[in-house]
């Protein structure tokens, strides 16, 4: 791992200046190729309605689940369409799941004016046990009953059932199967150890001082000034570093100049110019010493619909001098060595945490990459691109390290498929409140978290640093 | 020694201007590799506690090293006090470095000021943050000035182009929004300009350009605006409205526009306007009407090449969009002549309309031709036409007549005329009639008069 590494090395700093100070030379780039391309729009038109993303999700992954029924409840299983049922027969039907939530926030339900309501309060979590399944194939829906927990499942998961359709109209459920992994290419073998920095959420602008220093420790570590020869050393193995969204804090989206009078806000500046400034300068010192990815994130300045486009370069002058900086879109799909990298800023699996009952987001990002979408509830409840022609949030290729941003605390898991696929999953927490990140060792697919602190008045013991008992 | 000059450096910087020295700082300071500033600050706060064990010195550590924590192993970077620093070592199962952080006079009670410091000093060296620092990567040169800010065009120009080359995903109703909004951005500026000046010309020039902005295709290039302008000094007041009429359906969606600015320009002055304004509007505009004439795509460059030939040998056409298209049997429409409230029919048929009102409106240039190159002599009088239309409306129309040589070329622009009341009557109520008239009047113009509030707003 990247302490151990760092340790062999003899302490030299604890002695009087040498003539002579190492300097590392950043491994190279070896292979790196930018697989983005799907999640980049063109020309943009939102005058098509959504249905045609969810016919183009069913057509798409039909297949997949046939194959997979077929698998689960043996070949002689029937496959069949809703118009095609019969009543009392047993059989599977593959279609996409609708979860009516009475909790759901409505539009519709709050301005209307017959019910005269109030707009709902943001919840942190919007189901209900009396929410109700209803599976959608091209041409019907039919309301499921039986052995299937509403609470894990979310609207716009592609599923196949197993069971009957009753005499009352609903189908009753004895199983059901999701798509699971896809097929992956091979991990390569490395001879040496790279790393990848995973960063998630600097939260810069937030107003907090706090995570400054520990922001600027982060940089110092990677640029190789922070450390020990074996440290640094060890830093001059990370051959890339992607910052997974979430580069300036909710604070610097406050919505002031919308409802102030406008003499009020005439003079003063958006919170994020100068956020962003931090950023540009941040980028600067990184770029000039490792590749690096910048992953928009949901309080980014760019589009509100996934998928996001990259920040425009404009707004880096000093960081876009360096090649080495590159703007990619959200979610990021790269092959980085070899090594599958596939990523969101986390907007995806937060949205899923807030309909379901999962409470784990290492555990939903499982669950996304058995159910074969990145995010499932794309367009009903996450805003999104109304794609026609196909959707690019299903998973083609099994990814080699899947990971997702922004989350409240790091996490890291392998997991395994059923053709022996294997994934390391990472859960990257905000940065801004954890002061963690994440480094992946491409030899081992192994992840470590890297935690950064300075003091402060208060740590008279050592909880500040996680150090204490 | 040389090596004794540092000790002075830092033992200045510390005891004598008070100030916080940390590595960064002492290496950018003197100019040297991180790790021998951190050395040289470890040297120096052992030969001032050997020499003089009560100096006032705190020292912060930096300890990273490895942790299990949640069942992993964790490593961990840790600025920490002296005090706490065996502490600190004591918890991590491996200590991956130790060295000195800062030293400073005074005691710090929290690491802000440290940060403070380092955010200074790189401040004033961000060019070459990376110069003294242990890792060098090899990939990062910075780009040349031309390189990049060609990188930057060549970024702007494949965004227009993946833009213009619509992806899978493309319909062209696309077209829709774009007009639309740049319709109603111009048109305020349009009115604005009516306000802003007082000569007719003005707001011909300027719903000019608002309306080739809208409109799409079949350019006229830069010739028959400017033409007319300068034959609506031939005309007077009372024919540079018609011409109005005439120049309003034109499309001029090029980047000549810019070259046309000259000819509009100087006629500016003739007419007697605020030229400062409405230059500079004029100039904002073509600017971003370029930039939204790239991104047109190529379906505008493509027609204006079909049909320049043709433009060129006309100098004006009458075009009454509208009126024309629904009378047009081979024409694309896809919704009935009761959708045309907008620009909504233009952009399915916009490859189409450009060869399509070139023969049609071939009647009508003529007329113009005619008069511009024989110097004939037409009057232009105000009548009053009453007839009965399709839905036994009875309408009565003030049109403007010419009268010309050829009973055809006066029949056409009667019909012309009828057309256009007629359909107009066709999406709107019967009862609506009296507004008919008046907004026959405001399209086909009366000079300088408005006669209702949405005289304003040409009909397109």
């Amino acid at each position: 791992m990247f302490s151990e590494q760092a340790a062999q090395r003899a302490h030299t700093l604890l002695s009087p200046p040498s003539a002579n100070n190492a300097t590392f030379a950043r491994v190279p780039v070896s292979t790196y190729t930018n697989s983005s391309q799907p999640f980049r729009l063109g020309e943009r038109s939102f005058s098509r309605q959504y249905a045609h993303i969810y016919a183009t999700r069913l057509l798409q992954m039909r297949p997949f689940l046939v194959s997979r029924a077929k698998q689960h409840w043996g070949g002689g299983v029937q496959v069949k369409k809703l118009c095609e049922l019969q009543p009392g027969e047993k059989c599977c039907v593959v279609g996409t799941l609708f979860k009516a939530m009475p909790l759901q926030p409505s539009i519709l339900r709050e301005i209307s004016e017959e019910h005269n309501l109030l707009p709902q309060p943001p919840r942190s979590k919007y189901i209900h046990p009396d929410d109700e399944l209803v599976l959608e194939d091209e041409l019907q829906r039919i309301k499921l009953e039986g052995s299937i927990d509403s609470s894990k499942l979310v609207t716009g998961t592609v599923l196949a059932v197993l069971g009957s359709a009753r005499d009352s109209g609903k189908f009753l459920v004895e199983d059901h199967c999701f798509a699971e992994l896809a097929p992956q290419q091979p991990a390569p073998t490395l001879d040496t150890d790279r790393f990848v920095l995973l960063v998630s959420g600097l939260g810069l602008g937030g107003g907090g001082g706090e995570s400054l220093l520990g922001t600027q420790l982060l940089v110092d570590v990677v640029t190789g000034q922070l450390g020990d020869e074996g440290e640094q050393c060890s830093a001059a193995h990370v051959s890339r570093v992607i910052l997974a969204g979430n580069l300036l804090s909710h604070n610097t989206q406050s919505r002031d100049s919308i409802n102030k009078a406008k003499y009020l806000t005439k003079k003063t500046q958006a919170a994020s110019v100068e956020a962003v400034k931090m950023l540009d300068e941040i980028l600067l010192q990184l770029s000039a010493s490792v590749p690096v990815d910048v992953m928009p994130g949901e309080f980014d300045p760019t589009n509100y619909t996934l998928p996001q486009q990259p920040l425009h370069p404009c707004m880096f002058p000093l960081a876009t001098a360096y090649s080495t900086l590159q703007l990619v879109t959200n979610p990021y799909q790269a092959t980085i060595d070899g090594v599958r990298f596939l990523g969101t800023s986390g907007q995806n699996v937060s949205d899923i945490f807030r309909y379901s009952s999962m409470e784990d987001h290492l555990e939903i990002l499982e669950w996304t990459l058995r159910v074969r979408h990145i995010s499932p509830t794309a367009p009903d409840t996450l805003g999104c691109y109304p794609f026609y022609k196909t959707d690019p949030f299903i998973f083609l290729e099994c990814p080699h390290v899947y990971f997702c941003g922004n989350t409240p605390e790091f996490g890291s898991k392998i997991f395994r498929g059923p053709e022996d696929q294997r994934v390391l999953l990472v859960a990257v927490p905000d940065f801004s409140t954890t002061q963690t990140a994440c480094l992946v060792n491409l030899r081992s697919l192994a992840c470590q978290p890297i935690s950064f602190s300075g003091f402060g008045a208060e740590d008279e013991d050592l909880g500040g640093l996680g150090l204490g008992p | 020694m040389a090596d004794q000059l540092y000790l002075e450096n830092i033992d200045e910087f510390v005891t004598d201007q008070n100030k916080i020295v940390t590595y960064k700082w002492l290496s950018y300071t003197l100019g040297v590799h991180v790790n021998q500033a951190k050395q040289m600050l470890y040297d120096y706060v052992e030969r001032k506690r050997k020499e003089n064990s009560g100096a006032q010195l705190h020292v912060t550590y930096l300890v990273s090293g490895s942790l299990i924590q949640n069942g992993h192993s964790c490593h961990k970077v840790a600025v920490v006090r002296e005090d706490k620093l065996e502490a600190v070592k004591s918890k991590l199962a491996v200590t991956a470095s130790i060295h000195v952080y800062s030293i400073q006079k005074a005691m710090l009670k929290d690491s802000g000021p440290l940060f403070n410091t380092d955010y200074d000093i790189l401040k004033s060296n961000l060019q070459n943050c990376s110069k003294f620092s242990a890792i060098q990567c090899a990939a990062a040169v910075p780009r040349a000035a031309a390189e990049s800010s060609s990188s930057e065009k060549c970024e702007q120009s494949s965004l227009q182009v993946s833009s213009e080359t619509p992806a899978n995903n493309e319909l062209t109703t696309n077209g829709h929004s774009p007009p639309t909004s740049k319709q109603i951005f111009q048109q305020p500026k349009g009115i604005m300009g009516m306000f802003a000046s007082k000569a007719a010309s003005k707001t011909q020039d300027a719903n000019k350009e608002t309306k080739t902005e809208t409109k799409e295709v079949s350019s006229t290039g830069n010739k028959p605006p400017g033409k007319g302008n300068v034959m609506s000094n031939f005309f007077g007041k009372a024919a540079m409205n018609k011409l109005k009429v005439n120049l309003d359906s034109e499309q001029a969606v090029k980047e000549e526009k810019i070259v046309e600015q000259p000819p509009v320009s100087v006629t500016e002055p003739k007419l007697a306007a605020p030229t400062g304004l409405k230059k500079s509007s004029k100039k904002a505009e073509p600017v971003k009407m370029q930039q939204k004439e790239k991104k047109r795509g190529k379906r505008a460059e493509l027609s204006d090449d079909e049909t320049k030939e043709t433009e060129n040998m006309k100098k004006k056409r009458r075009r009454i969009k509208l009126p024309e298209s629904d009378s047009s049997e081979d024409e694309v429409i896809p919704d009935s002549p009761g959708d045309y409230e907008a620009e909504s029919p233009s952009p399915p048929p916009p490859p189409s309309p450009p060869p399509e009102p070139v023969p049609k409106t071939e009647p009508e240039p003529p007329s113009f031709k005619s008069s511009s190159g024989e110097k004939r002599k037409r009057k232009r009088v105000l009548k009053s036409k009453t007839f009965v239309d399709d839905e036994g409306c009875i309408v009565t129309e003030k049109v403007y007549e010419s009268e010309s040589c050829t009973d055809s070329e006066e029949e056409l622009k009667m019909k012309t005329s009828v057309h256009r009341p007629s359909t107009m009557i066709v999406k709107k109520e019967p009862k609506e009639e009296r507004k008919v008239p008046k907004k026959g009047t405001a399209a086909l113009g009366k000079a300088n008069r408005q006669v209702s509030i949405t005289g304003f707003f040409q009909r397109k």
